[in-house]
């Protein structure tokens, strides 16, 4: 297993950028999961590491070697793809051969490391079926069993479970995160679903628009987004960004929002808002960070329910705060129907703040 | 659940009217296209004296080989000339679609998979040719020809059916590649092939039927060809079968039998053809038109 370095990589199609200055290392035996909405540039990402784009600018090692030049085949990686792209005329034992027999490797050597892979996989009864006889979590199973069939140095997986339906994607998450333990292998992981992500990954890269907005592990990207796009985009429901202007009044900071809502800081969180670049903030909770309750207490913000989503263990309330529509949870049970008012306190403690500017985190909330 | 059976038998009343209408159909088409066949192969079983009978028989009174055994007797004035224009189109059509499927398969292969200046003005240019009848090209072509030094000779002919057939083949070739996912040659890549064997060994196989298809048609398409064939060759011994078959008709304007049992032996290669590798034809036809 070997690490994986990306070093300011630049992608241009004419004059569209999709990968942008790109900088980031994945370490040996590091699961890293590049995250982002469609058309951010992950998969090209994926794609330039494993070869099969061409750099515009900037390096890529892989171990030690820079690999720029060198077709995918010598790059000494294994992919598995969305759509998991098995040869259709080769049964399974094919399959899972063809990388070893494209490296020359001896017969014997070929069908030890085949039955072996298949034994791992539990896809040993399978070796004599071609591909479009397998369920959906079998042909996956092929699909890793292939790519794990020669020790690469790394694994690049692109979107891998999101053609499974949602039990299965479940399994499948647990069973690669397992195997990832087991074998302590480098993957490289692209994936829209941040949830997949924060489940499996040890670091996360946030992409939006070519560019690296955010690159540590899944719970410091979740409780320290350094903006409000990587705020907005991991966790869900999505985190509420509101909008507001700091104004200081004696020895108490507010902030507000016209004439919707206003919000008293602690003397911590006024000296952050105070940092702001202009008087323009935004303040960023996530749904529990937001209480509701029925009745009015001091301070509290007056917000119209619009929807409730039971889910269970939660309830989200959706609700208007002035005419932004924002969620909160409530423990399950309690009574919140559409068009009631109801009363909402922020809790400060796990209030984010970002200026309202340049749309980065204020300070550090530590 | 009763609502449900109505539905379901409601449907399958309907469809059986529209069965119905579409068996005769068929039917109507097969007799169309079966009974100048039989009647080839009758007429070819039957003695002269036998094709003039009034009224003509479908099944022949004293049903004889002779007509055949003469077209095929190297020996025979007339069999050698039919064999020498059977083996002349064998020639003709083979260089034409094996040469066709050489261009065809990497042209679609860069038309499907690489995006290159010039790219969609050269594809639809590849289609211009088909936007004209044939004989259009009748006179430039024989002139190039006769400057190309080319006439009469089996050349000048395969270029021609390659000029036709050349741009179907690549237009039907590059559905096929269209429809095998890039992502099958990136993992062959990735899993240690080259560009070139990645296409060898993952994507040929899986565009067999096409190529297959395009063979035949491009074989068929130089087998039947007929005007250009009289246009550019004049000398008896390069024919190709259609116009020596007009020249037969010319020629034994009255023998009717042995017309037709040429007809029937000229269209016996074709017909193997399609027996073989019907398989693969219907397979091209609908995998090249349904996305997976």
């Amino acid at each position: 297993m070997g690490r994986v370095i990306l070093d300011n990589v630049v992608k241009r199609y004419r004059d569209v950028v999709a990968v942008d200055h790109v900088s980031l290392t994945v370490e040996e035996g590091e699961f890293v999961a590049l995250v982002g909405p469609s058309g951010c540039g992950k998969t090209t990402t994926l794609n330039l590491i494993a070869g099969l784009l061409e750099l515009s600018e900037g390096n890529i090692y892989i171990g030690e070697r820079l690999v720029n030049d060198l077709d995918p085949k010598d790059r000494d990686i294994a992919m598995v793809f969305q759509n998991y792209a098995l040869y259709p005329n080769k049964t399974v034992y094919k399959n899972l051969a063809f990388p070893l027999q494209m490296r020359k490797t001896p017969k014997d050597q070929i069908d030890q490391r085949v039955r072996e892979t298949a034994r791992l996989l539990s896809i040993e009864p399978l070796l004599e079926r071609r591909p479009k006889e397998l369920s959906g979590g079998q042909q996956q199973r092929v699909a890793l069993g292939r790519a794990l069939v020669r020790n690469p140095q790394v694994f690049l997986m692109d979107e891998p479970l999101s053609n499974l339906d949602a039990k299965l994607r479940v399994q499948m998450r647990a069973e690669l995160k397992r195997f990832h333990q087991d074998i302590n292998a480098t993957i490289v992981y692209v994936t829209h679903d941040q949830l997949e992500a924060v489940t499996m990954a040890d670091k996360m890269a946030v992409m939006s628009g070519g560019l690296l907005q955010q690159y540590d592990a899944p719970d410091i990207v979740y409780n320290q987004p350094v903006n409000t796009f990587v705020a907005g985009f991991v966790g869900s429901p999505a985190m509420n960004l509101l909008s507001a202007t700091v104004e200081v009044d004696g020895d108490t900071t507010w902030l507000r929002n016209g004439n919707d809502w206003a919000s008293a800081l602690d003397a911590k969180r006024g000296a952050i808002a105070q940092s702001a670049s202009t008087d323009a903030v935004i303040a960023g909770l996530r749904h529990n960070a937001i209480h509701l309750s029925p009745t009015e207490t001091p301070g509290a913000i007056p917000v119209r329910i619009y929807t409730v989503e039971p889910t269970g263990d939660l309830t989200f309330v959706h609700g208007y705060l002035g005419d932004l529509l924002i969620v909160a949870s409530v423990p399950p049970g309690t009574q919140m129907h559409p068009d009631d008012i109801v009363w909402a306190t922020f809790d400060l403690d796990q209030m984010h703040l970002f200026d309202g500017v340049t749309q980065m985190a204020l300070a550090s909330e530590a | 659940m009763s609502s449900n059976y109505e539905r379901t038998a409601g449907s399958r009343k309907r469809l059986d009217a529209w069965g119905i209408a579409g068996w005769v159909f068929l039917l109507l088409l097969l007799v169309f296209t079966v009974v100048p066949l039989a009647w080839m192969l009758s007429t070819a079983l039957k003695t002269q004296l036998g094709a003039l009978q009034f009224p003509p028989r479908w099944i022949p009174t004293n049903p004889t080989t002779e007509n055949f055994r003469m077209l095929l007797d190297p020996n025979d004035d007339i069999g050698r000339r039919f064999l020498r224009y059977m083996l002349n189109s064998l020639w003709v059509s083979t260089a034409t679609t094996v040469v066709g499927v050489l261009v065809a398969v990497p042209a679609a292969y860069a038309f499907s998979r690489f995006r290159f200046p010039g790219r969609n003005s050269l594809f639809y240019g590849v289609l211009l040719r088909n936007m004209f009848p044939a004989v259009i090209f009748l006179i430039p072509l024989f002139i190039l020809m006769r400057n190309l030094r080319l006439v009469n000779s089996y050349g000048s002919l395969i270029i021609t059916y390659l000029t036709f057939g050349l741009p179907l083949s690549i237009w039907l070739l590059k559905g096929f590649y269209d429809n095998i996912p890039v992502q099958l040659e990136q993992a062959a890549r990735i899993d240690g092939a080259s560009r070139f064997q990645a296409f060898i060994r993952i994507v040929m196989p899986l565009s067999a039927p096409g190529i297959v298809a395009t063979a035949i048609y491009s074989f068929i398409l130089a087998w039947n060809e007929y005007v250009y064939a009289l246009t550019f060759i004049t000398d008896d011994r390069k024919l190709t079968v259609p116009v020596g078959l007009q020249r037969f008709f010319s020629e034994y304007v009255a023998n009717w039998p042995g017309l037709m049992a040429a007809a029937f032996l000229m269209s016996i290669p074709v017909v193997v053809m399609f027996l073989v590798l019907q398989k693969y034809f219907v397979r091209a036809l609908t995998e090249g038109a349904i996305k997976q």
